[in-house]
């Protein structure tokens, strides 16, 4: 069975992702809709606070809350991991997705000033990663061990780690 | 009201963007829809159904997000064209 497909909502959630990126040109890169009715704003390293505080403050678009903070890597690329934010808007009842990339040693600006629900998820992508993030309060390792090395989602990282347990 | 003080000094803001900005245009629409609404209805109850977007103190809430949301734009600016262009496998999906 296929979901039946929802022309109208796609049609709006195309209006809304041309029209936030008619309004901040110089971060986004592209916006697009997945079949399944969800948009993706792709965005240079750059302009996270800005784009972020703009879904968050701006009348149209309230996207108050931070569902999620995760990364992905792709180590075929030169800038390998891509971070996704997920936000959620309590009013208008919509859920956005918005991506970034950078390469291993890049640190990138912190959503904590933003959404102060970003820090521990920007806890666990610097531990599972290795992404730095700048101005972040308290960075430092959640979910793996103390004396662990190495980051473990990365792909060139082994099933069963180094070390024998 | 308060809220007509918020909506004046967020006009204050926008003028100083520059005036092909797609961000001014739209958030002075918004805005000068709301003050419009604001100073037609005395009637506060009517005044939020008519606005239609949650309680008059969420309204004041709102508006105050945006005024500094424009005090930011000035400072970040970003209408300007784009700061790097993604390499080019950069977004492709799959790899």
């Amino acid at each position: 069975t296929v979901r039946p497909k929802n022309e109208v909502e796609q049609k709006q959630l195309c209006a809304f992702g041309e029209y936030v990126a008619e309004i901040l040109p110089k971060y986004v890169q592209q916006a697009q809709v997945t079949c399944f009715n969800e948009l993706e704003l792709l965005i240079h390293p750059d302009g996270i606070i800005p784009v972020l505080t703009f879904l968050r403050d701006h009348t149209n678009a309230q996207f108050k809350s931070l569902a999620d903070l995760t990364a992905v890597d792709v180590p075929s690329r030169q800038y390998r991991f891509e971070i996704v934010y997920n936000l959620l808007s309590l009013r208008f009842n919509s859920r956005i997705r918005v991506k970034t990339y950078t390469d291993e040693l890049t640190p990138i600006d912190s959503a904590v000033s933003v959404h102060k629900a970003a820090n521990w998820y920007e806890r666990e992508v610097w531990d599972m990663y290795g992404v730095f993030f700048a101005n972040h309060p308290d960075l430092r390792r959640i979910l793996t061990d103390y004396g662990f090395e190495g980051h473990p989602f990365r792909k060139d990282f082994p099933l069963s780690g180094y070390v024998e347990v | 009201q308060r809220l007509r003080i918020l909506y004046t000094k967020i006009l204050g803001v926008l003028q100083n963007i520059p005036k092909d900005a797609a961000y001014r245009k739209y958030t002075e629409q918004i805005v000068n829809q709301r003050l419009n609404l604001v100073q037609t209805e005395t009637d506060v109850q009517k005044l939020q159904d008519k606005l239609n977007s949650g309680r008059i103190e969420e309204v004041i809430v709102q508006a105050e997000n945006e005024l500094s949301l424009s005090r930011k734009m000035l400072q970040w600016k970003p209408w300007e064209p784009l700061v790097e262009e993604p390499p080019s496998n950069q977004w492709k999906w799959p790899i």
